[in-house]
């Protein structure tokens, strides 16, 4: 439903998007990566927003950018926050739907503001509106006209547990319906709870694309680094290097900088090893446990 | 289109802008009920030169200005415009709501006070008649220029005034042929030609005055069209 053949998308000096081509079907899709990877102006390419300064998008066949007949398919909830504040959420998706040329625009605006539990009747400008309510009457107004193409950045911003769960339900059940549901996100956690499939984007580049549970395997088997601060810094570095799952250890400060394949293993192998050395354990830390050092590994071995 | 239309009026005419606004359109009436209770050798010269220094000079092109670079220009720069791009309608549509919306808001604010100004100078119904067919022109050619020059810059309100003083005020002046450019010289031209008011004024004869501020609309729609159409949207 989507295809994205070797786009890169420069502003000025600025690469935003480097050499990325994949291909999305029917099924929920997250768009994964940290925070300036690239993501927003990848979903901007997709709906057309701007142009690719190389390559092609090709969405149900069509370019995104010249054919604004195709956005009676595609439903987009962008990622910033402002909305028409003097309209309330439903004269917000009426509009949608009014411009969208459904026969019937408030009634399709009022299923589409159940389906994101806000209140048709509630009559107040959307400048009142908490930013959940406000991320979800965002999303009403992209599924009011019950697009093939959904495209999320970010949506479940804003919103508190119990809503993020519905929605995230919701998203799932557009995926198993056959549409084409393509998510972006920075929350690892996030993306896990769509079960899907993951683009992973890093540094304008597409890094790693899959099953989310081979890519998170492939996150899990990365070297890590991790400070270890005992009273006897020698004595369980030399008792620390006979353990398999470590690669290296360094003395620095007092403190032994361990670099392990499998912090598993290492985390059950540290304990003997210090009481081996005579040594008390006064902490344990992982260096780069943050999701920004995961994408920089699979940024480095790509 | 309806629905697009009655967005941007609702979007453009705020209470801050209408107010604002209606403030600069009474101090029109009561600068022409001035120049009316003055003892005058020549009501007409005086009233005419207050419709050009004040009317078309400032209080036209700012009205249109405010009204004109916030129509697709605020929704351009604070987003919501992607809720009216990302729709299934042709782009020029868009454009026309917005004109429609804009002249729909302007026209009232500007030319009420305009020609009651011209009324209470006591010149008589040629200034009237002059006032309300320049005031009109000169409205509907700024509308098309300032449409555009919101969509293409930020802070459209600076660059507006800036065009206003700068390119209006200068070239207006310029002689006869650089005034041609100007939609100020324009509207001036055909005000003093219908009122009569001293023709050091008139820099351009009738049907130029009339022709060049349709073409600087028709432009400005066009360029705004394309605009809208090549654009990236945030």
């Amino acid at each position: 439903m989507i295809v994205v053949d070797d786009v890169s998308k420069w502003f000025g000096d600025v690469v935003a998007v480097s050499d990325v081509s994949f291909r999305v079907g029917p099924g929920v899709t997250a768009l994964l990566g940290p925070n300036g990877a690239g993501k927003s102006t990848m979903l901007r390419l997709l709906c057309g927003l701007t142009t690719p300064s190389q390559g092609t998008v090709r969405v149900l066949g069509a370019d995104p950018h010249g054919d604004p007949a195709l956005y009676r398919r595609v439903g987009l909830v962008p990622q910033q926050e402002a909305v028409f504040g003097s309209l309330s959420g439903r004269q917000f998706v009426r509009l949608a739907a009014h411009l969208q040329g459904l026969a019937q625009p408030d009634a399709a605006a009022v299923a589409s503001l159940h389906v994101v539990e806000l209140d048709p009747d509630d009559g107040r400008p959307m400048s009142t509106y908490s930013k959940g309510m406000r991320q979800r009457a965002k999303v009403a107004q992209a599924l009011v006209h019950d697009p093939e193409v959904l495209m999320l950045d970010e949506p479940l911003e804003g919103l508190d547990p119990r809503q993020r769960l519905h929605l995230i339900e919701l998203f799932r059940r557009l995926g198993s319906d056959g549409r084409c549901v393509v998510v972006s996100s920075h929350v690892l956690d996030e993306v896990e709870r769509f079960g899907s499939r993951v683009l992973v984007m890093a540094q304008g580049r597409l890094a790693a694309e899959g099953d989310f549970h081979e890519i998170r395997a492939l996150m899990d088997d990365r070297p890590n680094r991790l400070r270890v601060r005992t009273d006897h810094p020698r004595e369980l570095a030399a008792a620390l290097l006979g353990a398999d799952s470590v690669v290296a250890v360094r003395l620095q400060d007092d403190a032994l900088f361990v670099d392990t394949d499998d912090v598993g293993s290492f985390r059950r192998a540290v304990a003997p090893a210090a009481v081996r050395a005579g040594a008390r354990l006064l902490e344990l830390v992982p260096l780069d446990d943050d999701l920004e050092s995961v994408f920089r590994y699979l940024v480095g071995r790509g | 289109m309806g629905a697009l239309y009655r967005l941007f009026l609702r979007t453009q005419a705020t209470r801050g802008r209408l107010i604002g606004l209606l403030l600069l359109g009474a101090l029109a009436v009561v600068l022409g009920y001035a120049v009316g209770a003055s003892p005058s050798a020549d009501p007409v010269d005086d009233g005419t030169i207050l419709m050009v220094s004040y009317g078309l000079a400032l209080f036209v092109p700012v009205a249109t200005l405010v009204f004109a670079s916030a129509v697709l220009g605020e929704p351009n720069e604070d987003g919501t415009l992607v809720y009216l791009w990302l729709k299934p309608i042709a782009r020029w549509r868009i454009v026309a709501a917005a004109l429609a919306a804009t002249l729909t808001v302007t026209l009232p604010v500007v030319v009420i006070p305009m020609v009651a100004a011209a009324a209470a100078t006591g010149a008589g119904a040629p200034l009237v008649r002059g006032t309300l067919a320049a005031t009109v022109l000169a409205t509907i050619a700024y509308t098309g220029v300032f449409t555009w020059l919101g969509l293409r810059v930020k802070r459209a309100l600076v660059w507006g005034l800036a065009y206003i003083l700068v390119w209006e005020g200068f070239v207006a002046r310029a002689g006869a042929n650089p005034s041609r450019l100007a939609i100020r010289a324009n509207a001036r031209s055909l005000l003093v030609r219908m009122s009569g008011g001293p023709t050091r004024l008139i820099s351009v004869s009738k049907p130029t005055a009339i022709a060049i501020p349709i073409a600087a609309a028709v432009l400005g729609v066009v360029l705004t069209i394309r605009r809208l159409i090549r654009q990236d949207v945030a």
